[in-house]
Order: C-alpha cells, then structure tokens, then sequence
C-alpha cells in the first residue's frame, strides 16, 4: 500500500505514536547521530545521509544488561526484560536486515533468548530508505540494499515535500491508516528513485566464489598483510550490526550477572584459563572476524553475515577498509572443484 | 509474550551433597551437588547423555563450563571434578556439602551411544578431561546398557599416579571381567605396576583392534593431537574416532560467539564431534 506523508505533517503522526510507543529515532549527540527516545518538540536528525553510529541492534542487545540478580543468601532473582511496545522511526534498511539476521541467532527453537525475543515482540520498525548513496556502504554488494524491506514494518522514501510510505505489515499499516493513497505518477517517482539509489551503489568487492576462497585459505598470509595495521580497538565489532558476541560477568558491586558486548578482536576473548589462546594474535582474529561474515554465517543460513552498513569502514581508527581486504581476497588462489 | 520464566541464563538452584580432593597436590576436586527442587532433577536426568557438560555458577564469582562425571543411574546428584585454575574453579574448591550454587545445563550433545551400540568401545583419556570418560564408563557399567555393546577398553593416563582421579572406582575396575583397563603415567614411579610413557604411545603398544569399534579421546590438546594419528595409524576411520573439545564459553548455547569452530558452536554443536566431522572444519582450536 503506497501513502503520502507531507513532512509538516510528520511532527503530529510522531505526537500520535507516542500515546501508544515508546518512539525512537536518531537524534543528534554531540558529533553523531543517536536512536533515542523521542521527547517533546525534538524532531528526528536526518541530515546526514548515514546512519546512527551505534547499530540499533542495541535497542535488541543493551551494550549491558543485568541476567538476574543476586539475593543475600546465595541465591537469585531474575531481572525480567521490559516489554512496553516501541516503535523504531527512520531505521535504515542495512540496520533493519541485520537484526533479521541476528533473529536467526536469538530465537533459535532449541535456545531461544527471551531478552531479545522480548524486545522483538514489542517493536514496531519503520525504515527510512537511502536515497543517497552513502559514502562507505556497499549494501548492494552483500545482498541488501538502501530500500530493502527485510525487517521492517513500513519504509519510506523521501520525495522532497513528503515521504511516500510503503506499508509492509499489518502493523506498520495501521501506523499509517490516517494517510491518503499515493498518486499512481507518485508512486512511479519514488520507484524511480529507488531504482537510482540501487544503481548508485557501486558493487565494492566480487562476492561469487569468495566463501570458497577464503575457506581454502584459512591458513594463508593474506591474514598477516591485512591485519598488519589492525590495533585489536574492536571498534569494527562494537558498531556493526550483524555483531552479537557478549561475555556474562558478574558484577560484585551491583550484585548482578551481567551481559556486554564482546568482540573477537579482543586477546581475552578466546584465551582459556591454561593460558592457551586458539586466536593470540591480530592474524587469527581478523580472521576470524571476516570468516564469520563472509564464510560462517553463508554455512549457516546461506546468508553473508554483513549487511554492507559501512560503519566498520568510517570507524576504524587505522583506516582498514573491509572492501578493500575483500578484493584483496578476491585475487586470492583458489582450486576449483571438479565436478 | 516469551516465557522469561524459563531463560536458559538462569541456573538451577544446586546445593554441595560430597566434596573431596580428587588428586593428592589438591590441585582437583570432586564435588557431588544435589538439586533443591525435585523437578529440576527430574528435568534434567530426563534431558542427560554422558559427554555433555554444565555451567557452574558461583555467584558473584562467575560460571565455569566442566563435563558431567556421573551416570544417571548412579542416583539423584551429578558429579563435577574442577581443577582450580581462576576466580570460579578457586571457589567452587572453597565450597563445602550444604553450600548453594547454580548449574545450567545439561549442554551439548554428549556422544552418540545410539551410534555405538553393538561395536567394541576404545575410551582413551587423559588427566582432568577424563570426567565425562567416566561418565561414560559408569553409564556402561549398568546392566541395562553394558549388553548393548562390545568389547570395552579403558586407557587412562595422568602425568603422575596422584594427579589420577576416581582411584577407588578405576581399582576395581582391574578386577572386572566385562572390561580391560590400561592406566598410565608420564614418569616412573616406585610401586607403579601399569604402563609408563604418554597415552599416544600407551594406545600403539596396547594396540586396540579397529574391527567394528568405535574410539572415544578426551584429553589435554597435546595428547589429543598425537593419539588421533595414532589411531588413524592403527586402522579406526575417521567416523570411528570421537573427541570431545573444549574452548572458551560464556552461554553455553551457541549464542555469546566464542567457541565457535568454523560455522559450529562447540557448546551447541559439540562437545563431541568425530575426527571426519573435526576435518572439514577449520583448524581453529
């Protein structure tokens, strides 16, 4: 279903949302941008043609969060998740396709996390597409794209005076009732735009047969050459939104057992208490980083577990560039498999 | 709405039933833990399988992943034998029979004794890794189970005769007939009447027959490395040589990252996996 937004309009709707939600969208901190709760007379920051520096995969997975608390005579009680209905305004489509992927680790039937489930169940997510190419991005390379649907609800694409709204779920559907339809020449201009920001993505890497390549040289010193720079800061890890790795602490002071964000590229992350490490150095943890992305997750769900956001590239205190280590990777040997 | 009430983060409530030094330089410990709600242990004698593993909770501390050293036949407590390395395995030694503590599990798969019916069992283990062996050893002992399979060969090695765990049970175990057991240590010792020399070496001179048999290898790193080719050398495929692994985990199930092995989980995929299973992955351990 194809809606008209008119942008002066967008104030009241979000006045409206807010009755019912919590409403997130990225406002401005200090020098970037922010999903945070919406407060009265503040208007969503879409200046930027890219997105929130912090993935909204945090709204899902907290930075930090308490598993349970413990009670004075050993024992615990449990901290439930808060689960009043949110509703996510302008999340782009890399962020939105990432936390599907991240479903497929945090509800799996046999494990399901009932932290993530939770917050899942209560969010509504309403895409903002990307009408500009962003700079470090490669989303048409890895399989998504700046207006793909995947995760979200209802997606917009911005037109200048007013948004056309493409409803996708019921839900997001209801959100909108209040709009009248798109016109027919409408609607052909938005598909028009979103056909030029598709072509306007420049393919950043070959991804056909790079599994295999980077499969067969798992041991290679590619690795070395491309983490050579590489200071272990985990700021690739920390901001990108297919990341889901956290280490369970207890936290004596607060009383509470305790979930944070984690990265591979962390020395203590793999080390064992014989002091063995199976990834000691900065080679087998980019390693390990880029063959979970590019080889792991397209084992598990036949998916690249990168949504090409772009923020592991515009962070990187040393300037590494993913794309370039991938076409790096292309050229690497590789046998081909007879049939 | 999810159901938060059973989060797989939440521990069931344990308390200490047995805890005693398992090794004389009191660097292992054995601990015997009782559940406090009967339908906690009803749930998980019903979900266990020898091989699989548990997290222990200290709280306050933190957890600690370690095998399950008991059978369920052997009635309604599950053993641990910790060796005292951090924060966690220092105070699961403090902890004495009364104390409260938190266990989740059962995890992982356990080994596949389905599989294994019918075929002579090769169990070869080596120092503290040899918990979920014995696990494995008393579950066949019983008689419900011991007829399902063949021939059973126990090696165990340990760098010295003290550091060697369950010393009144493996006693015994020489007297049985059902059963041929071959215990070695690194270094001569006076009083010593088994083998001496490492298990790699131990597995080539006992020379177990590949013929309709299965081998199970759970030790340190090192020793695993040489008994495989050992093995391999001696005539088991690689879908008849087992291995339980181990890396560092938080979860328990497959969600926290770190022990990962190529696409597996070794906590949700494992810990077992055949070495047919350990060549297609990466070597990553």
């Amino acid at each position: 279903m194809n809606l008209i937004l008119k942008k002066d309009e967008l104030n009241t709707l979000l006045t409206a949302w807010r009755q019912d939600y919590e409403v997130y969208a990225p406002q401005s901190l200090q020098k970037f941008t922010h999903f945070l709760p919406l407060q009265d007379g503040a208007e969503p920051a879409f200046n930027k043609a890219h997105n929130t520096r912090v993935p909204p995969k945090a709204l899902f997975l907290p930075t930090s969060e308490a598993l349970l608390k413990f009670t004075r005579f050993g024992g615990y009680e449990q901290v439930p998740t808060e689960t009043a209905p949110r509703l996510i305004f302008g999340i782009r489509p890399c962020d939105a396709h990432a936390v599907t992927m991240l479903d497929t680790v945090f509800e799996q039937e046999r494990y399901t996390d009932p932290h993530w489930q939770a917050r899942r169940e209560a969010t509504v997510t309403i895409g903002l597409g990307c009408h500009e190419p962003c700079q470090t991005g490669f989303c048409t390379t890895v399989g998504s794209g700046p207006f793909n649907h995947a995760g979200l609800d209802a997606i917009l694409t911005d037109l200048g005076e007013f948004y056309l709204v493409e409803t996708l779920t019921e839900q997001g559907g209801r959100l909108f009732s209040q709009l009248d339809a798109a016109s027919e020449m409408q609607a052909a201009q938005a598909y028009e735009l979103q056909q030029a920001a598709q072509a306007g993505m420049p393919i950043a890497f070959e991804t056909e047969g790079l599994k295999q390549k980077l499969d067969q040289n798992f041991v290679s010193p590619y690795w070395e050459e491309v983490s050579r720079s590489c200071l272990s800061c985990g700021v690739c890890t920390f901001l990108c939104p297919t990341c889901f790795c956290f280490d369970i602490v207890d936290e004596t002071q607060r009383n509470e057992r305790v979930r944070n964000w984690d990265s591979c590229m962390f020395r203590t992350y793999s080390l064992e208490a014989s002091g063995h490490n199976p990834r000691p150095s900065r080679v087998e943890r980019t390693r390990q980083r880029l063959s979970h992305k590019f080889t792991y997750w397209v084992d598990q769900i036949n998916q690249i577990g990168c949504t090409g956001c772009g923020r592991c590239v515009r962070y990187c205190p040393v300037g590494l560039d993913i794309r370039a280590m991938l076409r790096k990777a292309n050229q690497l040997p590789s046998e081909v498999a007879h049939a | 709405m999810p159901d938060q009430a059973h989060s797989p983060y939440l521990p069931i409530p344990m308390h200490v039933l047995h805890a005693y030094y398992e090794s004389t330089d009191r660097s292992l410990k054995t601990l015997e833990l009782s559940f406090d709600n009967p339908q906690d242990a009803r749930d998980f004698f019903a979900a266990f399988n020898p091989g699989q593993f548990c997290l222990l909770s200290v709280f306050g501390k933190g957890e600690s992943a370690l095998g399950v050293a008991s059978a369920t036949w052997e009635g309604d407590f599950v053993r641990f034998t910790a060796q005292k390395m951090g924060s966690v395995t220092t105070a699961l030694h403090e902890l004495k029979p009364g104390d409260s503590l938190g266990m989740r599990g059962p995890l992982g798969n356990g080994f596949p004794l389905e599989d294994w019916k019918g075929k002579d069992l090769v169990i070869i283990g080596g120092g503290c890794a040899f918990s979920t062996l014995y696990a494995l050893t008393k579950h066949l002992h019983h008689p419900s189970n011991r007829g399902d399979y063949g021939k059973m060969t126990v090696i165990y090695g340990t760098r010295t005769s003290g550091l060697c765990m369950y010393k009144q049970d493996i006693a015994a175990w020489h007297q049985r007939d059902d059963m041929e057991v071959h215990q070695a240590i690194d270094v001569p010792e006076n009083d010593w009447l088994h083998h001496v020399g490492y298990v790699p070496d131990v597995v080539k001179e006992v020379k177990p027959s590949p013929v309709n048999s299965v081998a199970v290898v759970c030790g340190p790193p090192i020793m695993t490395k040489f008994t495989l080719p050992a093995l391999v050398e001696l005539g088991f495929s690689p879908e008849a040589i087992f291995t339980s692994l181990e890396k560092r985990m938080k979860c328990g199930i497959g969600k926290c990252g770190r022990c990962n092995l190529g696409p597996n989980y070794i906590c949700k995929d494992g810990p077992v996996f055949s070495l047919a299973e350990l060549n297609s992955l990466p070597a990553d351990l």
